[in-house]
């Protein structure tokens, strides 16, 4: 496939496992995003794990992308030929060692730990004093490794540790090559910390550029519940060594590492833009600067939305449908599980799954096996990625189960065209469907909020909506209401308008603080 | 020579004075196999003759003609010897067990033609005045020998010391049989005698090769030859090592006042020639020794370490196999050393009564003493080299290698030209200054095995 390519643009996206390979909530914000603004060029850097996790295109890339380059970080492992003994750079891995210890001990402030990262961060940089070459193959890496899994690693396995150490690092320096070599921008944009916010903050500390960060979901929290699920991060503790409660040492630091990315990417930019009030709390919590952040709600087009509303048949259909990707963060099983309970009671009801199965291919494959085995098949359908214009007529409830969530589109979609919500309270679900401030309250609620994995009262919450036609459009008149006042997607170009011209120097207002 | 491990500790398990015995013995043999056979052999020929074949002259044409075949085809197929013992392992590994057989038939067919090109570039070189019979059976001599180091090669690969034992002992018991039925023939009928014994164990090994594969498809090959499962470093290791042990020898033969012509253009050097072979003897003890050590002690930590490496064991444990193998080196080489001195101890009580019955003058003895003590040295480097090959050091065998080549050439031209009471100490101070450099470097690398078996993988 031929990306497109220029020699500069005006705003780079940095874009870590989503558009324009995985379709999803994130990246439809991206795809507007991108529409929305035809008077900058964009310049995308999309990072994913490895090359083969990616098909291909689930989004046609907008006239206004004039460069795309993609980078996969845990690719190429493995070394190509015998490497030499070398012995490593003596004052870096002092300083490595340094960062090591006021991690361990706290000894240090954020600030001093955070100096002493970027050090270590532009040495790594091709021509730096810390080549990747002397983490993986230098003896005083070697040795420093093995400190490490003396003093710390309460997992027995060596190797594991070592493996974990290399596939953690080494991406970094792939992206410390990649911020070397992108063209010219004038600003940065990350949808996400993580590798793709460090890449941010590494470009915006070398080039001096304006680098905003948006966040959908919490990067930290989220990896935390991939990780956790994962069982590729081995835990080899046996029976004795083990301590129920406590995480795989693997893990942990994994989690560390995450955490301290987060905080690498908070302390370059500005402005840190959260979807809702709770996540912006978080990032505060997690090192934000508090005056840097504000919260830019999703928009949707109305317009587009609208029409649907009047191609609904008199009767509310009784059809439950998640709309989104068959993955274990949108906990498909609990909605299944509650669908055997509203089968029971509305033998008429369909459960619907819009959304590609193709990501986590083995919990799909978990959730297909979870339909037969309580004999689901003829109520719920696994439709994979559905129009929402052909989808939102047919269906009476916008249903999300998901255990962690930020601003999910689809329920805005499902407002515009008139269709309630019951949803976990994960992120601003209950904000969305309950309403925020007191103005937002008087709207009525547009549907219902129930614990997470709680497949009875999320059963219960559907069924009372869909068996009251009256209480029903009491919801639907509420959404449409909600959605048009407080989720339009002219409000969200407006405030990201402020923050671009800002950025890059237009006649920018304050405003959007 | 992994696989003989098995069966020594099979022998130790027992735990008695006669396991402990038979482990050593088994391994003595196995250990010193095929050369030591060959010497007692010739000598044996040699001795058997001496009152019969007349002049006694003759006998001492065979030995050196049998010497020279026995040296030069060790070089000629020092090309192939560790790289083909490579590449049949390696198949093995990969259970490609039906390319092995093709392969030997191409090797040899190989092989056989390079020596009897070159062979027969010799016997009108080196033999211009030969009688005809005498030119051919060297020129068959050499291209069997030839067939049997490759074959004796496969075979040790594919772990069937036992029968490379047999073979060989079977075959020079009947070598010294044939030479004694053949001696009223003179130098023809001992090099005959030879041959046939040779041609009768080329011969017995292939058997035993084509009955292990039962070939069926392709009967030569030549998938050895081919770049990515060719070691160049092998290549050049198994010729080098082969050059340095002979070096001395050679240089010994052709100067003038250590040697004198025998037959053709060959030369042997009355003076230097026994003491080897008797020194060679000497090392019967110290290759049981290295055998046991080695490979069993040795290779069960070294495999332990590995294990641990490759399926998650703890650091600590991944270091105490480490200092377990370092321990097993020491053990080794120590108890070499031990042996070793004792031989040489033995060497100086028996040395004149010895000289005295092969009829060598007793100005020699410190030659032979000297000549122990480099058989014995060599026994050690022989032991680290082996380590290193175990630990797939293919560049720094090398290296040792061709220290031991120019130091053995070097020191001995050295010792030439400063006079009899020095000679022996070019092949003994070679030995010892490469072994010396092999204990240095392997200290070197078993401290940083971790780190290399890690970081540069």
């Amino acid at each position: 496939m031929m990306h497109p390519k220029a020699a500069e643009a005006d705003i780079a996206l940095l874009l870590e496992g989503t558009f324009p390979y995985v379709s999803g909530g994130v990246s439809s914000w991206i795809n507007q995003i991108i529409q929305a603004f035809p008077e900058y060029r964009f310049a995308l850097v999309f990072l994913g794990s490895q090359r083969s996790d990616y098909s291909q295109f689930k989004y046609k890339l907008p006239a206004n992308v004039v460069h795309f380059e993609e980078h996969f970080l845990y690719d190429g492992l493995a070394a190509q030929n015998l490497p030499h003994a070398r012995p490593g750079n003596e004052a870096t891995f002092e300083v490595l060692r340094g960062i090591v210890n006021t991690l361990r001990e706290g000894s240090a402030g954020t600030e001093q730990t955070l100096q002493m990262l970027r050090a270590v961060t532009r040495e790594m940089a091709p021509g730096g004093n810390f080549p990747l070459e002397d983490f993986l193959y230098s003896e005083r890496s070697w040795e420093l490794i093995r400190d490490t899994y003396r003093e710390y690693c309460t997992d027995p396995s060596f190797v594991d540790y070592f493996w974990t150490v290399r596939i953690m690092f080494k991406p970094l320096w792939t992206l410390a090559s990649v911020a070397q070599n992108l063209i010219p921008v004038r600003m940065l944009h990350s949808a996400s910390t993580g590798y793709a916010g460090f890449l941010g903050a590494v470009l915006h500390d070398t080039r001096n550029i304006p680098f905003a960060l948006s966040e959908h979901g919490i990067y930290t929290k989220e990896r935390q519940i991939d990780l956790l699920k994962s069982e590729w991060i081995r835990d080899n503790r046996n029976v004795f060594q083990r301590d129920p409660t406590e995480l795989s040492y693997f893990r942990q630091m994994w989690i560390r590492l995450f955490e301290w990315m987060g905080r690498y990417c908070y302390a370059a930019a500005d402005p840190i833009i959260a979807l809702y009030e709770t996540n912006r709390l978080r990032q505060v919590q997690d090192g934000a600067d508090p005056a840097r952040t504000f919260n830019i709600p999703n928009g949707i087009q109305l317009a587009r939305f609208a029409p649907m509303r009047d191609k609904r048949p008199a009767q509310v259909p009784p059809v439950l449908c998640l709309i989104g990707r068959v993955v274990p963060i949108k906990d498909v099983k609990t909605f299944i599980r509650a669908m055997r309970r509203v089968v029971n009671q509305m033998p008429q009801a369909e459960g619907w799954i819009a959304g590609p199965t193709d990501e986590d291919p083995s919990y799909a494959r978990e959730c297909e096996n979870l339909v037969r085995s309580l004999g689901l098949e003829n109520h719920v359908k696994f439709l994979g990625f559905q129009k929402v214009e052909d989808l939102m007529p047919k269906i009476g409830l916008i249903v999300l189960s998901s255990i962690s969530e930020a601003l999910p589109l689809v329920i805005l979609e499902g407002y515009a065209a008139g269709v309630p919500t019951v949803s976990t309270d994960v992120g601003s679900c209950r904000q969305l469907i309950e309403g925020l401030g007191e103005e937002d309250r008087a709207l009525g609620s547009s549907g219902s909020v129930v614990g997470i994995a709680d497949p009875q009262a999320l059963a219960d919450a559907a069924i009372a909506l869909l068996n009251d036609p009256a209480e029903w459009n009491r919801a639907s008149q509420a959404a449409i209401a909600r959605v048009e006042r407080y989720y339009t997607d002219s409000m969200m170009f407006g405030s990201y308008r402020k923050v671009y011209q800002k950025a890059l120097g237009g006649p920018a207002t304050d405003e959007a603080r | 020579m992994a696989g003989i491990g098995f069966e020594l500790r099979r022998m130790l398990r027992k735990n008695t004075l006669t396991g402990l015995l038979q482990a050593y013995a088994y391994a003595g043999v196995i250990g010193s196999g095929p050369w030591v056979f060959s010497i007692i052999g010739i000598l044996l020929v040699g001795i058997f003759s001496a009152s019969v074949v007349v002049p006694n002259f003759l006998v001492t044409q065979f030995q050196t003609s049998v010497t020279y075949l026995v040296a030069c085809s060790l070089i000629l197929t020092g090309f192939v010897q560790l790289a083909f013992t490579r590449f049949v392992s390696d198949r093995l590994f990969e259970k490609k067990r039906d390319l092995i057989l093709p392969n030997l038939h191409g090797l040899l067919l190989g092989v056989i033609a390079v020596a009897a090109l070159l062979g027969s570039l010799a016997l009108f070189v080196v033999f211009p005045g030969e009688r005809l019979l005498y030119r051919l059976l060297m020129l068959a001599g050499f291209c069997v020998m030839c067939g049997v180091w490759v074959l004796a090669i496969l075979l040790s690969g594919m772990k069937r010391y036992q029968a490379i034992t047999v073979l060989f002992g079977g075959a020079y018991a009947l070598i010294v049989v044939a030479s004694l039925l053949m001696r009223p023939w003179g130098l023809e009928g001992l090099l005959g005698g030879f041959v046939l014994g040779n041609f009768v164990l080329l011969a017995g090994m292939w058997v035993m090769v084509v009955r292990d594969f039962s070939p069926k498809g392709r009967l030569i090959a030549f998938d050895f030859a081919e770049r990515k499962l060719l070691y160049p470093s092998l290549v050049l290791v198994g010729l080098l090592y082969n050059v340095a042990i002979w070096a001395d020898k050679f240089m010994f033969w052709y100067f003038p006042p250590t040697s004198e012509p025998i037959i053709g253009g060959l030369r042997a050097s009355l003076i230097y020639d026994l003491p080897v072979f008797l020194s060679y003897l000497s090392i019967i003890p110290g290759m049981a020794v290295f055998l046991v050590r080695i490979e069993t002690d040795f290779v069960e930590y070294y495999d332990k370490f590995y294990d641990a490496v490759r399926s998650g064991g703890s650091l600590e444990y991944i270091e105490s196999m480490r200092d377990e193998m370092v321990y097993a080196i020491q053990q080794g080489l120590g108890e070499i050393a031990k042996i070793q001195t004792l031989a040489v101890l033995v060497t100086f009580v028996a040395g004149p009564a010895l000289l005295d019955a092969l009829g060598i003058s007793s100005l020699y003895l410190p030659l032979l003493h000297v000549q122990v003590v480099g058989a014995g040295l060599q026994v050690g480097l022989m032991a680290i080299l082996n380590v290193f090959f175990y630990l797939d050091q293919r560049r720094i065998v090398l290296v040792l290698c061709v220290e031991m080549v120019v130091l053995n050439i070097v020191f001995t031209a050295l010792t030439l030209h400063l006079g009899a009471a020095f000679y022996g100490y070019g092949f003994a101070g070679s030995m010892l200054v490469t072994l010396c450099t092999g204990m240095v470097l392997l200290t070197r690398q078993l401290n940083r095995l971790e780190y290399e078996t890690f970081m540069l993988q």
